[in-house]
């Protein structure tokens, strides 16, 4: 039995250590804003923060998570106030939607460690998640919007 | 533990208290409604329908259905709007519910060749008129004055001699009754549009970004098992025998069964593609479970040798042959080959061009080719079936729910109507999901183990399964006379199991001496649609072509299809262009005029430019690319699209830089190759896509504007992104290309 | 490689005064610690023995394979972005170095390297420490010749302010035996742990001379 903090929430997860973060998530606890993309960490849509910082959950194992801070999308605010929720919304970011939510976890380490970050810094920072409908140059609008907002 | 208001037992509750007569929505993820009023509808309200895309609650909240699924084309908010648009509403007042399948009263559903917004343009606003006449008869009546009288605005009626007024809520249940005489019903004039041609935001946004369940992978239902399949690794392939001994003693693994999926003789459809008849079935209790089990499965493949379907049709069932061979990349190129220089089908002649060739000064011959592609969408296949005895369920992702029902009544032997079929918003379409095998997998795997069952492919399962762009060659001649004129043109073109050529469009119609063929070669490995499916290769190999014959003639590259396109409108070759010649050159104009094309400034880029007609629409496109890091790089774009009527411009404009990245993205990296049957690409680790760092800086987007009713969208930008990235490439780096992907690296050996 | 993250300041700036005789004085007295059977005047007895170039370079020719294998220069790149599979192509999403070699944001080692093996073909193999040299020290093993590589391995000012006992001791580094655990689907360094580990004690007990480029 392991406990897990999930969005400022404890859970007591009855499941074997090395299970995936990102199935505990989406099978166990039913939070499925998280997405099965590629299961091999090359896609990002399984981002979540751990402690803070952006993890592919679909190679994290549970063992990793037992004890830290797990924050995902729908944690990510409560009345999805998040400068970069926002800014989506502002750009109408998103086509099929599918990779957002990882899009997004990545994009809130980026603007918590760079509070200015360049096109460049982005594309570095954005580099693991894959949008086939191929929605990045809205995405790099939308952080530098939010990076624009999270200042004031 | 918080649990997700999507179970089955909420629907069936709260759809039971709507009341007989009336629609009933299994909208299996919630309510699917504008995320600002998420929960207005918490508690069941009356419904009134008045059509099968309209309903209104007595509180004046109006629903509009969208019928056709959504994969990001964004048509769960451009369909409704046009509804919206003739009923008269406060856009912000709508609520957007995705309908299940009922080809009754919401038509064809099917998304797919950029079909959604051309096929309901005129359903949809004779849907959202035709309410509206009958809540003005109601009020009419009510009131006792002449209907045409009465005015509506933004959701209310109004009499203005009386003063009399109204929510259409008042009234909804007195329309529903109201009859609707043929031709009486008038839609707007389009210069009075004000939901239409304003950019409107995406219905589903807020949900999106914050993690909503939407998607096909998020439904739950009570009970469902979740069932994985062991696929053959190629093509070409079945299943010998298996073991599950150790898969079964796997925590949470309830069968491991053998499936067949058609029975000898069915008539397949053309949207019954399935690459394996015959698979393994894991079913287990969690995803994670069902993964692990099937490490422990022991297969033992075996090669299929040639193998028959059967194809159904107008003209009756027929046999075809598919071929057993372990086909390998090399040994494809050198096929596609051999095959080119064979006598092929004749697609369209026009003039003499046999003696156009033999007489010219000269010819220039080029041939391009291009790998298989695989869709390779966000959320990978997967669907949820519920089968018993009398009726079944079906939840998830589908482009085509009209084409798969039918093959699914066959197949369970139930009659269509104890059919349900529900669709979810896709993570990713782009044609793969207008094949329902894998509907008809989970369908069959939930009668066998008699219980709700989600079905779900790995990247991997999903990526080496099949259904492909199909692998294309063709070869291209232009014959100049001593001018430098352009006499003749010629197009052989050919494919692994089908050719792209498409005879009647660009340039058929603007040269005298004309001729295309096609060729293709039989194959095991399955294909279907992938946007813009032929026009993607055509794009591609025609317009590197011309950008070819244009530096040959000395002509700039626009001017010269821009003289191509006069003569094809002022005197047409041939019949049955299927092109209007000044909207295809409107396009080229515009992204001229639009990106400056030889303007100062401009040098410092490589700029390739490329035009291409399809799906009724047409686009331009200028890329402006340098060498960075010495890989090439689409800095930026300029994009010019006549796609008549543009219905929610923001979102459209969203569609277009999407299409261009898309197509850089394939154009550059994209590709699928095969050894021995086995596809060498299995997830993104060696299937290149394109990222972040690869997309434009900018990408411009200019529509043309017409009051032309709207055509295709999703797929039209697509296209001619190779051409333009191919002509570019050649400024760059001073040599064309003719294979596709333009620097696909070496693939045969696996990158670990 | 755990130590030359915590560069030890003071010892750096110690370093930057070594001369290559000192250090080669200086191992020789740290292996009498090293080696327990030894005292520090039979090193000196044996002094001459040690520096044995013949040896040495030929120890160092082992040393060199296992280096330059992938499974040790992947992560010891020319660039700022590390190297991929045994082909030592560019890792797929070019992530970057970062200043502690441990990545950038959203992109660092850790959010796909986990502290063991991810299971499976083309899954991240881990490790609890992953990551690249840092970016003021990157101990750049691509493109190196053999006399470069050796002549970089024994510099402190080059090799993470290693001396030579810790540089004994970096070929029982967890990172270091990571490469003989490298995940399912890649090929191991050409020679074993212990064979490796017994031609790098060599090389650096025989003098840690530096081979001549042909």
């Amino acid at each position: 039995m392991a406990t897990l903090n999930i969005n400022k929430k404890n859970y007591n997860i009855d499941a074997d250590p090395d299970t995936p973060l990102l199935w505990v998530l989406r099978d166990i606890i039913g939070l499925v804003g998280t997405k099965y993309g590629c299961g091999v960490a090359q896609c990002g849509a399984c981002v979540v923060h751990l402690n803070g910082e952006a993890v592919r959950s679909c190679v994290t194992k549970l063992s990793r998570a037992e004890g830290k801070k797990v924050v995902t999308i729908e944690g990510l605010s409560e009345t999805n106030s998040h400068p970069l929720q926002k800014a989506w919304l502002e750009l109408d970011v998103s086509q099929c939607g599918y990779c957002q939510a990882g899009q997004i976890m990545s994009a809130a380490v980026l603007l918590k460690e760079n509070k200015n970050p360049t096109n460049e810094d982005i594309d570095d920072a954005m580099a693991g998640n894959i949008c086939r409908c191929g929605t990045y140059l809205r995405i790099r609008e939308a952080i530098q919007l939010a990076a624009k907002d999270q200042k004031k | 533990m918080e649990k997700t208001n999507n179970s089955r037992r909420t629907f069936l509750k709260s759809s039971a208290l709507l009341g007989g007569g009336l629609m009933i929505h299994f909208t299996g993820l919630a309510n699917f409604d504008i995320s600002e009023r998420t929960g207005t509808l918490g508690t069941p309200a009356e419904l009134i329908e008045l059509n099968g895309y309209v309903k209104i609650m007595p509180d004046n909240t109006i629903k509009i259905i969208c019928p056709n699924p959504e994969f990001g084309q964004n048509v769960m908010t451009s369909l409704p709007m046009i509804v919206a648009e003739e009923l008269d509403v406060e856009w912000q007042k709508v609520l957007v519910e995705m309908g299940p399948h009922d080809s009754v009263k919401l038509g064809s559903q099917f998304t797919g060749g950029s079909n959604s917004v051309r096929m309901y343009w005129r359903i949809l606003r004779e849907a959202g008129a035709t309410a509206r006449y009958m809540l003005v008869q109601a009020a009419a009546q009510t009131w006792g004055v002449p209907a045409e009288e009465i005015t509506t605005k933004a959701g209310m009626l109004y009499h203005e001699k009386t003063g009399k007024k109204g929510k259409y809520g008042d009234f909804a249940t007195k329309a529903a009754g109201v009859t609707v005489a043929k031709g009486v019903v008038k839609p707007k004039d389009i210069k009075n549009f004000n939901i239409v041609r304003t950019s409107k935001k995406n219905v589903e946004g807020t949900k999106i970004i914050s993690g909503k369940p939407l998607f096909g992978l998020d439904y739950k239902y009570d009970g469902m098992l979740i069932a994985m399949i062991e696929h053959p690794p190629g093509f070409g392939m079945t299943v010998d025998s298996f073991d599950a001994t150790a898969a079964l003693k796997m925590p949470g693994v309830k069968e491991v069964f053998r499936q067949k999926i058609y029975e000898d003789g069915f008539e397949q459809g053309g949207f019954d593609v399935r690459t394996f008849n015959e698979v393994v079935v894991v079913v287990g209790k969690t995803t994670w479970e069902v993964m692990n089990a099937r490490k422990k499965l022991i297969v033992k493949w075996k090669p299929a040798g040639d193998t028959k379907d059967t194809m159904g049709g107008r003209g009756g069932a027929r046999e075809v042959v598919v071929p057993g061979e372990l086909e390998s990349s090399d040994a494809q190129y050198q096929k596609m080959q051999d095959f080119a220089s064979k006598p092929a089908q004749l697609l369209r002649k026009d003039g003499d061009p046999e003696t156009a060739f033999k007489n010219a000064a000269q010819v220039i011959e080029r041939t391009f080719t291009a790998p298989f592609l695989a869709h390779n969408c966000m959320e990978p296949i997967n669907f949820f079936a519920h089968v018993t005895a009398d009726k079944a369920l079906l939840v998830g992702p589908l482009q085509a729910p009209g084409w798969t029902e039918p093959t699914l009544s066959k197949i369970l032997k139930l009659p269509a109507d104890k059919i349900e079929i529900q669709m979810t918003r896709m993570g990713g379409g782009f044609g793969r999901r207008a094949y329902g095998h894998y509907l008809v997998e989970a369908a069959l795997i939930s009668k066998k183990v008699n219980a709700p069952v989600k079905l779900i492919y790995s990247k991997e399962d999903d990526m080496t399964y099949g259904i492909y762009r199909p692998m294309y060659t063709a070869t291209y001649r232009a014959a100049l006379d001593a001018d430098k004129k352009l006499i003749a043109f010629h197009v052989k073109g050919g494919g692994i199991p089908e050719h792209p050529i498409h005879a009647n469009r660009f340039p058929a119609g603007a040269v005298d001496n004309y001729l295309a063929e096609g060729w293709q070669i039989p194959s095991n490995i399955t294909v279907g649609a992938f946007r813009a499916p032929r026009s993607n290769f055509n794009a591609a190999a025609e317009q590197s072509f011309l950008d070819e014959v244009a530096e040959a003639m000395g002509k700039d590259p626009i001017e010269f299809r821009l003289e191509l396109l006069k003569r094809a409108k002022e005197n047409p070759v041939g019949k049955n262009n299927e092109y209007d010649a000044a909207r295809y050159a409107g396009v080229l104009e515009l992204v001229r005029d639009k990106s400056g094309w030889k303007n100062s400034g401009t040098e410092k880029y490589s700029r390739g430019v490329a035009a291409y007609f399809c799906h009724s629409s047409y686009a331009a496109h200028v890329v402006d690319m340098v060498i960075r890091d010495g890989e090439p790089y689409v800095k930026q774009v300029f994009s010019a699209i006549d796609c008549g009527i543009v219905v929610n411009p923001d979102a459209a404009s969203n569609m277009v830089q999407g299409a261009v990245v898309d197509g850089i993205g394939n154009a550059l990296y994209g590709g699928l190759t095969h050894k021995n049957g086995v596809s060498e690409q299995r997830n993104f680790h060696n299937y290149r896509i394109i990222r972040m760092r690869e997309a434009p800086k900018k990408v411009e987007v200019f529509f043309v504007k017409n009051d032309i009713d709207p055509t295709g969208l999703g797929e039209p930008p697509f296209p001619p992104v190779f051409g333009a990235v191919a002509n570019a490439l050649y400024k760059a780096s001073g040599q064309r290309f003719y294979k596709q992907p333009y620097s696909l690296k070496p693939t045969d050996k696996p990158i670990v | 490689m755990k130590q030359h993250l915590k560069s030890n300041k003071l010892f750096s700036n110690k370093a930057r005064t070594v001369t290559v005789l000192t250090i080669l004085f200086s191992f020789i007295i740290l292996m009498g610690f090293s080696f327990e059977n030894h005292s520090l005047v039979t090193v000196a007895k044996t002094e001459k023995a040690v520096i044995d170039s013949v040896t040495s370079v030929k120890a160092f020719q082992q040393v060199y394979r296992v280096l330059m294998s992938p499974r040790c220069m992947n992560c010891h790149p020319a660039g700022d972005v590390p190297l991929q599979g045994d082909d030592s192509h560019l890792h797929a999403m070019l992530p970057k170095r970062g200043l502690d070699g441990k990545g950038l944001n959203a992109m660092k080692c850790n959010s796909c390297h986990q502290p063991t093996n991810t299971p499976g073909l083309n899954t991240p193999p881990g490790d609890p420490n992953w990551h690249l040299p840092p970016a003021n020290m990157k101990m750049v093993f691509q493109g190196k010749t053999p006399s470069q590589l050796a002549k970089q391995l024994v510099n402190p000012k080059t090799n993470g302010n290693k001396n030579m006992k810790q540089l004994i001791a970096h070929a029982d580094d967890g990172l270091v035996l990571a490469g003989w655990n490298p995940g399912e689907g890649r090929t191991l360094p050409p020679l074993s742990h212990a064979e490796f580990k017994k031609a790098w004690i060599e090389w650096i007990k025989t003098g840690a001379v530096a081979p001549k480029d042909k």
